[in-house]
């Protein structure tokens, strides 16, 4: 009779229910200051996507993808990393970008077409977005190799899809993460949506945490709309990659309220009736609940709050669209460390026949 | 002194550029213990210990990838690649990332990266192992490319590329990493990337080549001075950025330019080479500019892979072609 | 619905002021999803989509008050339009330039040189013209040495020789023909003299008298007056004469033909060779009179000469020649008379015709030539 060499479980962990009910209590270092907080941040990402998509639907900035209803995922693993760690985004984790020191006027030239908008100066260790999907997850098992090789205290958190877990690179970074036991923490934002291609399309794999086991690591689910939760098993992963403890997978179990992108039209591949129901589960509204419940959230506080958020992002906006484009020499000054004669002699060329006046808006 | 080979010269410039710089990182499979399949990584496990010298999973994409992520943090890691028709999956790695890192960034973020790997067929051996896919690398902006010919030349070009800033795709002809040797020191000098070497001087044809080619070059040179044609030899060496201003040089003074290669001849780079020719020394053109290549085919089997490789015999039909036209 | 108006907010609240709209018009919004913020006493609501669909105005301004049941937002119920991308812009129009109308290429007019860049350099700084110029190289390109030896004899001797003209027009065509002929017809030829004192007055016209002699002689011998093509060895023997008639002229020498020449009477004839010398003269000779000959007369007499090897143009056959007239003593009973002599060459081709066809014909030709008309 065969024996059972291995076998796996996979744990799911939420705090706060989709009608801001408590399912269990809070952990301890969720105060009321850290809520309030954790509340800002989603609000203030919701506030900074619905500004970016209006700039988009005016002309005034080019293809976004909106993060609306996934604010939690990317604020709550943000807010368990100190700030000295890593950050390896996919291009849908604005919340955590803007967490972490991200100016929006940063992410807003990013969107709008400007290579300045790849450099954050206020989160120098992060990284940049990554469009090719998955490809970032070798990266940040690299950075997180340099970390181990210094002997330091920090970790990487890297957040990418659905869709990026199936693919090679990404089983790759996680197998060779756990060879190693390298310091990071690989973050499925699981919004069940490739674009077009739904989860049950995605995968035969019940669930995406499980794909750790493959790879020799831990895998969990943490209710992605839950912010709380993101950042409490965040936090605990994080814990245990650092000092040699190992990776780690985190599957955040959450759903794409919006478009795949503002070019995308998902009502070509999904009922709207199922996008509504997600409704009532989304992240922000159920910490609100909660907040409010708890007695811990007044209307004062929300004026007050939306008032804030709405100025500052607001000069955000106006400060991206009052920034002249980069030079076009640009194009060429950052190919290499110094430009070689031969691209020297094509820049010249290039510049000698371009327009003197730049088309303007 | 003592000889050294192609691939010792390699080891020796991986152990001098490890011992006076320790964010040079070694990693890829069998590089450790093994010291690498062609033996260019011997004796730097035990010399720098298994943190530097890193035996990696099986996955060329993970090994580019992780590459990508600490070369951005800050180390110099080299990685190896086994064999030439392996390096395709670090084709995103290198194009997508290592290759854009700085000017996405407005050099904010830099990749200094080494992507080691053989190029090349003529060992007799199986199937993807006799690749020569330098051309694609040619294509992507932002990268380095260098195919050296010489233990000398691989020695000096391989601490340059470790000691810059910049990704670098360098690519070693297999074939010469034991028959190419020459008495030379371990000296830690560079050699400078982007140049050509003008290897030998001549007055009647440009034959301009890398790699493997090299040798056939200069033997078929030597040949047809017995005929009465003085052939100039340019070992290519950077083929990107490319120093163009030393063959259109070369060029205006013999008239006629032959360039050869190993890879096939469609879309390699010797058609890069030709057009830079035809626009840079037009007038002092007085034959064709013609390349002795590799076929439109694959790589034949050990069977009929001496059909398939470019010689001196075939440099030497295309010499008499061109001399042809006084 | 196409308009959604502000929902009764409940506690007897009469207005709301829009403090954040959700929404963009355009956007695309599901039923339930966020549509508008609005403050009132109480609170901050959030109102929620009644409907899924397209957004296509907003009817509020953000800080508005607006009143319960009054219209806050208006549905875009027409067809969507489809982007056709996920990311970026698919322009659905081209620039203004359309693709032209495919052409026919028309046929390279003329020959290019064959000389390459540095050759080309090389005869510009020497002032030599290439065209013309034949070179010894691969595939009959000009070399350098080709250039140089053109220029090296403009340079040195003492005799400066004229710049070496290429041949062109008429003069080509002749050096052309010639050369095909020379090399394609084995041309034997028979001299005698025609006595024409009957008839000749010191004036008169000749080339009608000959052009009668042929028509005369053809009938003798139809084989001079025929078609020989060398490659299928085959004859073509013509019944109709058509007579190419030698002119020079001051470009070189045209041969216009005149048609049936046999059938003609002499007032026809001298009308059509007048005709045909006319057109020369002023360079307008139609490609139709020049056409065909099926045998040809020189009659270089008009110039200088008596008898000449003339020359046979394939696909003809033979040639007749007509020399100066002179006059010629001839001894009688104890006297000496002059009689007035038209000297006759007859070229033919020795692959097509015999000595005696040759003969017979020449003789044909002087017997009519004897006749007083």
């Amino acid at each position: 009779m065969p024996t059972t060499v291995a076998h796996f479980d996979i744990e799911y962990t939420r705090y706060i229910d989709e009608d801001g009910r408590l399912v269990q209590a809070l952990p301890t270092d969720a105060d009321a200051t850290t809520l309030k907080a954790l509340y800002s941040a989603v609000v203030r990402t919701r506030i900074f996507d619905a500004k970016a998509v209006a700039l988009q639907r005016t002309g005034r900035l080019g293809t976004y993808a909106s993060s609306i209803g996934q604010e939690a995922v990317a604020v709550g693993a943000a807010s368990a990393m100190q700030a000295d760690d890593v950050l390896v985004p996919s291009f849908r984790e604005h919340g955590g970008q803007l967490w972490r020191g991200a100016a929006p006027v940063e992410l807003l030239l990013y969107w709008g077409g400007d290579e300045r908008g790849n450099h954050y100066a206020n989160a120098p260790h992060d990284f940049p977005n990554c469009v090719p999907v998955g490809s970032h997850a070798p990266h940040a098992a690299g950075a997180a190799l340099a970390i181990k090789l210094r002997h330091e205290n920090r970790a990487v958190v890297c957040i990418f899809g659905d869709g990026a877990s199936s693919k090679g690179d990404v089983y790759e970074a996680m197998n060779i993460s756990g060879d190693w036991a390298l310091p990071v923490v690989f973050v499925i934002s699981n919004n069940q949506w490739a674009i077009s291609v739904p989860l049950r399309s995605q995968t035969a794999a019940k669930t995406l945490a499980q794909k750790a086991i493959a790879a020799g690591i831990p895998g969990e689910q943490v209710d992605g709309n839950d912010v709380v939760a993101v950042r409490a098993v965040v936090g605990a992963a994080l814990q245990r990659v650092r000092n040699g403890g190992g990776a780690q997978l985190v599957e955040a179990v959450t759903y794409r309220l919006g478009d795949h992108t503002t070019s995308d039209d998902a009502s070509r591949y999904r009922q709207d009736s199922d996008v509504s129901s997600h409704w009532h589960a989304e992240p922000v509204r159920r910490l609100q609940q909660y907040l409010t419940t708890a007695g811990l959230w007044s209307k004062h506080d929300e004026d007050a709050l939306l008032k804030q958020l709405t100025a500052e992002i607001d000069a955000a906006a106006d400060a991206y669209l009052a920034t002249p484009p980069p030079d076009p020499s640009a194009i060429f000054d950052y190919t290499y460390a110094t430009l070689p004669a031969d691209l020297l002699n094509q820049k010249q060329a290039a510049l000698a026949s371009a327009p003197t006046r730049l088309a303007v808006e | 002194m003592p000889e050294t080979t192609l691939v010792q010269a390699i080891n020796l410039a991986l152990a001098r550029a490890m011992t006076e710089d320790e964010r040079v990182i070694v990693l890829g499979e069998d590089v450790g213990k093994d010291g690498g399949v062609f033996r260019a990584t011997d004796g730097l496990l035990a010399r720098f210990g298994a943190d530097r010298v890193r035996d990696t999973p099986l996955s060329e994409a993970v090994i580019g990838g992780i590459s990508v992520g600490l070369a951005v943090s800050g180390f110099r890691p080299v990685a190896e690649v086994q064999f030439s028709g392996f390096i395709y999956p670090l084709i995103d790695q290198i194009a997508n990332h290592a290759s854009r890192f700085r000017t996405r960034t407005h050099g904010h973020l830099t990749c200094p990266m080494v992507i080691r790997a053989p190029n090349g067929g003529g060992i007799h051996a199986p199937e993807h192992h006799s690749d020569s896919p330098e051309a694609m690398f040619t294509n992507i902006p932002g990268l380095r490319v260098i195919i050296p010919s010489s233990p000398r030349r691989a020695y000096g070009l391989l601490l340059a590329a470790l000691r810059g800033s910049d990704p670098v795709v360098y690519l070693e002809p297999t074939r010469l990493y034991r028959a190419a040797r020459e008495a030379m020191e371990d000296d830690g000098k560079s050699l400078p990337v982007d140049q050509c070497f003008i290897l030998r001087e001549g007055s009647d044809v440009t034959i301009v080549t890398w790699g493997a080619m090299v040798v056939e070059a200069l033997k078929a040179a030597a040949e047809w001075q017995a005929k009465g044609c003085s052939a100039e030899v340019i070992d290519v060496a950077t083929l990107k950025p490319l120093d163009a201003e030393t063959i259109i040089r070369s060029v205006k003074k013999t008239s006629r330019c032959v360039i050869v290669h190993e890879a096939p001849l469609t879309g390699g780079y010797g058609g890069e080479i030709a057009a830079r020719v035809a626009e840079g020394a037009f007038s002092s053109l007085l034959a064709p500019v013609l390349r002795v290549t590799g076929f439109d085919t694959v790589m034949p089997l050990p069977k009929l892979e001496n059909r398939y490789l470019p010689d001196a015999a075939r440099i030497g039909v295309a010499l008499d072609r061109v001399m042809a036209y006084a | 619905m196409t308009i959604f108006n502000l929902p009764d907010l409940g506690e007897g609240l009469q207005d709301a002021e829009i403090v954040a709209w959700h929404v963009a018009e355009g956007d695309h919004v599901v039923a339930d999803a966020p549509l508008v913020s609005v403050e009132t006493e109480k609170a901050v609501v959030e109102v929620p989509s009644p409907r899924s669909g397209y957004i296509k105005h907003l009817l509020a301004a953000l800080h508005q008050r607006v009143n319960v049941g009054a219209p806050i937002v208006e549905f875009d119920d027409g067809t969507h339009v489809d982007s056709g991308t996920v990311v970026g812009d698919l322009s659905a129009k081209l620039p203004a330039a359309a693709e032209p109308a495919p052409t026919q290429t028309s046929p390279a007019t003329t020959a290019s040189v064959l000389a390459s860049p540095a050759v080309r350099v090389l005869a510009r700084d020497r002032g030599i013209d290439l065209s013309g110029l034949s070179g010894t190289g691969p595939d009959g390109t000009i070399t350098r040495a080709d250039v140089e030896r053109v220029s090296s004899g403009l340079v040195a001797g003492e005799q400066k020789a004229g710049t070496p003209q290429a041949l062109t027009g008429v003069r080509r065509s002749m050096a052309v023909n010639m050369a095909k002929a020379h090399a394609e017809v084995v041309p034997a030829t028979v001299w005698d003299e025609a006595d024409i004192s009957l008839w000749w007055t010191g004036h008169g016209d000749i080339t009608v008298r000959l052009v009668r002699a042929i028509a005369v002689a053809r009938a003798a011998e139809p084989i001079l007056n025929a078609w020989y093509d060398g490659q299928a060895m085959t004859l073509r023997t013509f019944d109709r004469i058509d007579l190419g008639i030698a002119v020079d002229f001051e470009g070189g020498l045209i041969v216009p033909v005149v048609r049936d020449a046999g059938a003609r009477d002499m007032a026809s004839l001298r009308a059509e060779i007048d005709r045909l010398k006319a057109a020369v003269r002023a360079r307008a000779v139609s490609v139709a009179d020049l056409r065909d000959p099926t045998v040809t007369l020189s009659n270089f007499g008009m110039l200088a000469g008596r008898h000449a090897a003339l020359v046979v143009v394939p696909p003809q056959v033979a040639i007749v020649g007509a020399g100066r007239i002179f006059q010629q003593a001839v001894p009688g009973a104890g006297t000496v008379a002059f009689t007035h002599v038209l000297p006759l060459s007859l070229t033919f081709d020795h692959r097509v015709a015999t000595g005696g066809e040759a003969g017979r014909f020449l003789q044909a030709m002087i017997d009519d030539l004897k006749q007083s008309s």
